[in-house]
């Protein structure tokens, strides 16, 4: 197992601000996590202001900055988009960009390439308008999500697609796979609808898959998908489930990143992350009123964070022999469901509940 | 009492085969685990105290189509690993001269 990350006082390295640049978003999705309004023009909600997003920046690099992660709400929304691209390169940081496509012209995409160390995802939820709008929210966002992959590959970028999966698209999950590597991406990933925000809507209407289906489609895109097609596929379900050789060979997908990053959201507060939109008790102070530094260092629940996890996680995480590398999957989701930082995964929960976590993934140290 | 090159499995230690022939080694003693390949399963299935390392290496290399000549030193560090974490050991003398 790699050792964490550490300074050269000790400490834990900020290695990734992860920049949750709008309040608002120009789709409208069911699944959405965040719940960002609706703004088709980018005009209507509060945007980090530039200085925010340089200070934050400049404050972080002596905590180890290594890289910026710009999302939303919808990234491209921002005013002064090209500026943060600019900022980025001039302090030679790592890129990772999510977006919805809708505003990634050829010009953008080719802003974006600038960047010697960028990646760069765009959400598709299906392999024909009516299943992705039905999501979206949007009519025209189809084809201007596979149009931004387009203009992505043109630049040099080969992007990754995301692909939440729900009941009302899960019979497009081979196509889908033919569709995006037809469209020159370079990767895919499957989302699970997380129960938070408009997600968790959408699991009380019974909109998404249950944990029987969501763990076979897993093994399935893992086991059958995955070595078929010159895409990397990646599922987004917890280490317990994935197969041992997709752990041994590094794939990260489904552990918290907590101990390395630092949200900082649209209002211009730190966050644990983009749940900070969500839940106020998870905003930890001000960019340019309080420094990063202090916050990092002292903040009570980074601190309790730090000195809990995993030992402290609570119900099957506590019995689940990949907590040391999964964290828990994501704290932000389990404070967001039983208010606390310990509480299990859902997902692990209920696969636990319905006779399928993986037993030979479990164990517990004698008393 | 000398130690042979003989590698033995720690007895408490319980092999928890998958589904894709990986396999997880848990000791219940202290709930520490490791993941192995289908390649370490059948190592650790042959570690019983009365094979040598070659013994072992060669038995692998009749069971695995390709093995590459770099076998003996990476199961070496493979029991090795496994050892230093008490997963096994290696056997001793006396043991064998009394079997």
């Amino acid at each position: 197992m790699k050792p964490w990350k550490k300074g050269l006082a000790g400490e834990r390295t900020i290695n990734t601000l992860y920049f949750y640049l709008t309040e608002g978003c120009n789709l409208a999705c069911r699944h959405c996590w965040m719940g960002p309004r609706f703004d088709a023009t980018g005009n209507h909600y509060p945007t980090l202001p530039v200085e925010s997003f340089e200070t934050a920046i400049r404050e972080a690099k002596s905590l180890g900055l290594s890289g910026v992660k710009l999302t939303g709400g919808e990234p491209l929304l921002h005013p002064h988009f090209s500026r943060l691209l600019e900022i980025v390169r001039r302090e030679e940081l790592k890129l990772t960009v999510e977006t919805n496509g809708l505003l990634c012209t050829p010009e953008v995409a080719a802003e974006i390439a600038k960047s010697p160390n960028r990646f760069v995802s765009v959400s598709i939820d299906g392999t024909d308008a009516a299943t992705h709008e039905w999501v979206r929210g949007v009519p025209g966002s189809f084809e201007a999500a596979r149009q931004a992959v387009r203009n992505l590959v043109a630049a040099g970028i080969m992007p990754q697609v995301i692909f939440t999966v729900m009941r009302s698209n899960v019979d497009q999950v081979d196509a889908m796979v033919r569709m995006v590597q037809d469209l020159g991406a370079a990767s895919l990933k499957f989302n699970v609808v997380q129960p938070t925000a408009r997600g968790e809507k959408l699991h009380e209407n019974l909109e998404t898959l249950n944990i029987a289906d969501l763990i076979a489609l897993g093994r399935y895109v893992e086991q059958e998908l995955a070595p078929n097609t010159r895409l990397d596929l990646f599922f987004h379900y917890p280490h317990a489930f994935k197969a041992l050789s997709r752990i041994a060979s590094g794939e990260g997908c489904g552990v918290c990143g907590i101990f390395g990053i630092m949200g900082v959201i649209a209002s211009g507060h730190y966050a644990l992350c983009g749940i900070g939109e969500q839940v106020p008790e998870l905003v930890f102070g001000e960019v340019g009123k309080d420094r990063l530094a202090e916050v990092w260092r002292e903040n009570a629940v980074l601190k309790a964070l730090r000195e809990g996890l995993p030992e402290k996680l609570e119900g099957v995480c506590s019995r689940c022999l990949l907590k040391e590398r999964c964290l828990g999957s994501c704290v932000a989701q389990n404070y967001y469901s039983k208010s606390s930082l310990w509480a299990p995964y859902w997902f692990c929960e209920q696969a636990e509940e319905a006779g399928l976590f993986p037993s030979s993934r479990l164990g517990t140290r004698p008393a | 009492m000398n130690q042979t090159d003989r590698p033995i499995a720690n007895p408490i230690v319980v092999l928890r085969e998958e589904f894709d022939d990986w396999a997880v080694l848990f000791n219940p003693d202290t709930a520490d685990a490791v993941g192995t390949n289908p390649v370490g399963v059948a190592v650790w299935k042959r570690m019983d105290g009365k094979r040598s390392l070659d013994d072992i290496v060669s038995e692998i290399k009749k069971s695995f189509e390709d093995t590459p000549d770099s076998a003996l030193k990476e199961i070496a560090a493979f029991v090795n690993t496994l050892a230093e974490n008490g997963f096994a050991g290696l056997e001793l003398e006396r043991k064998i001269a009394d079997a």
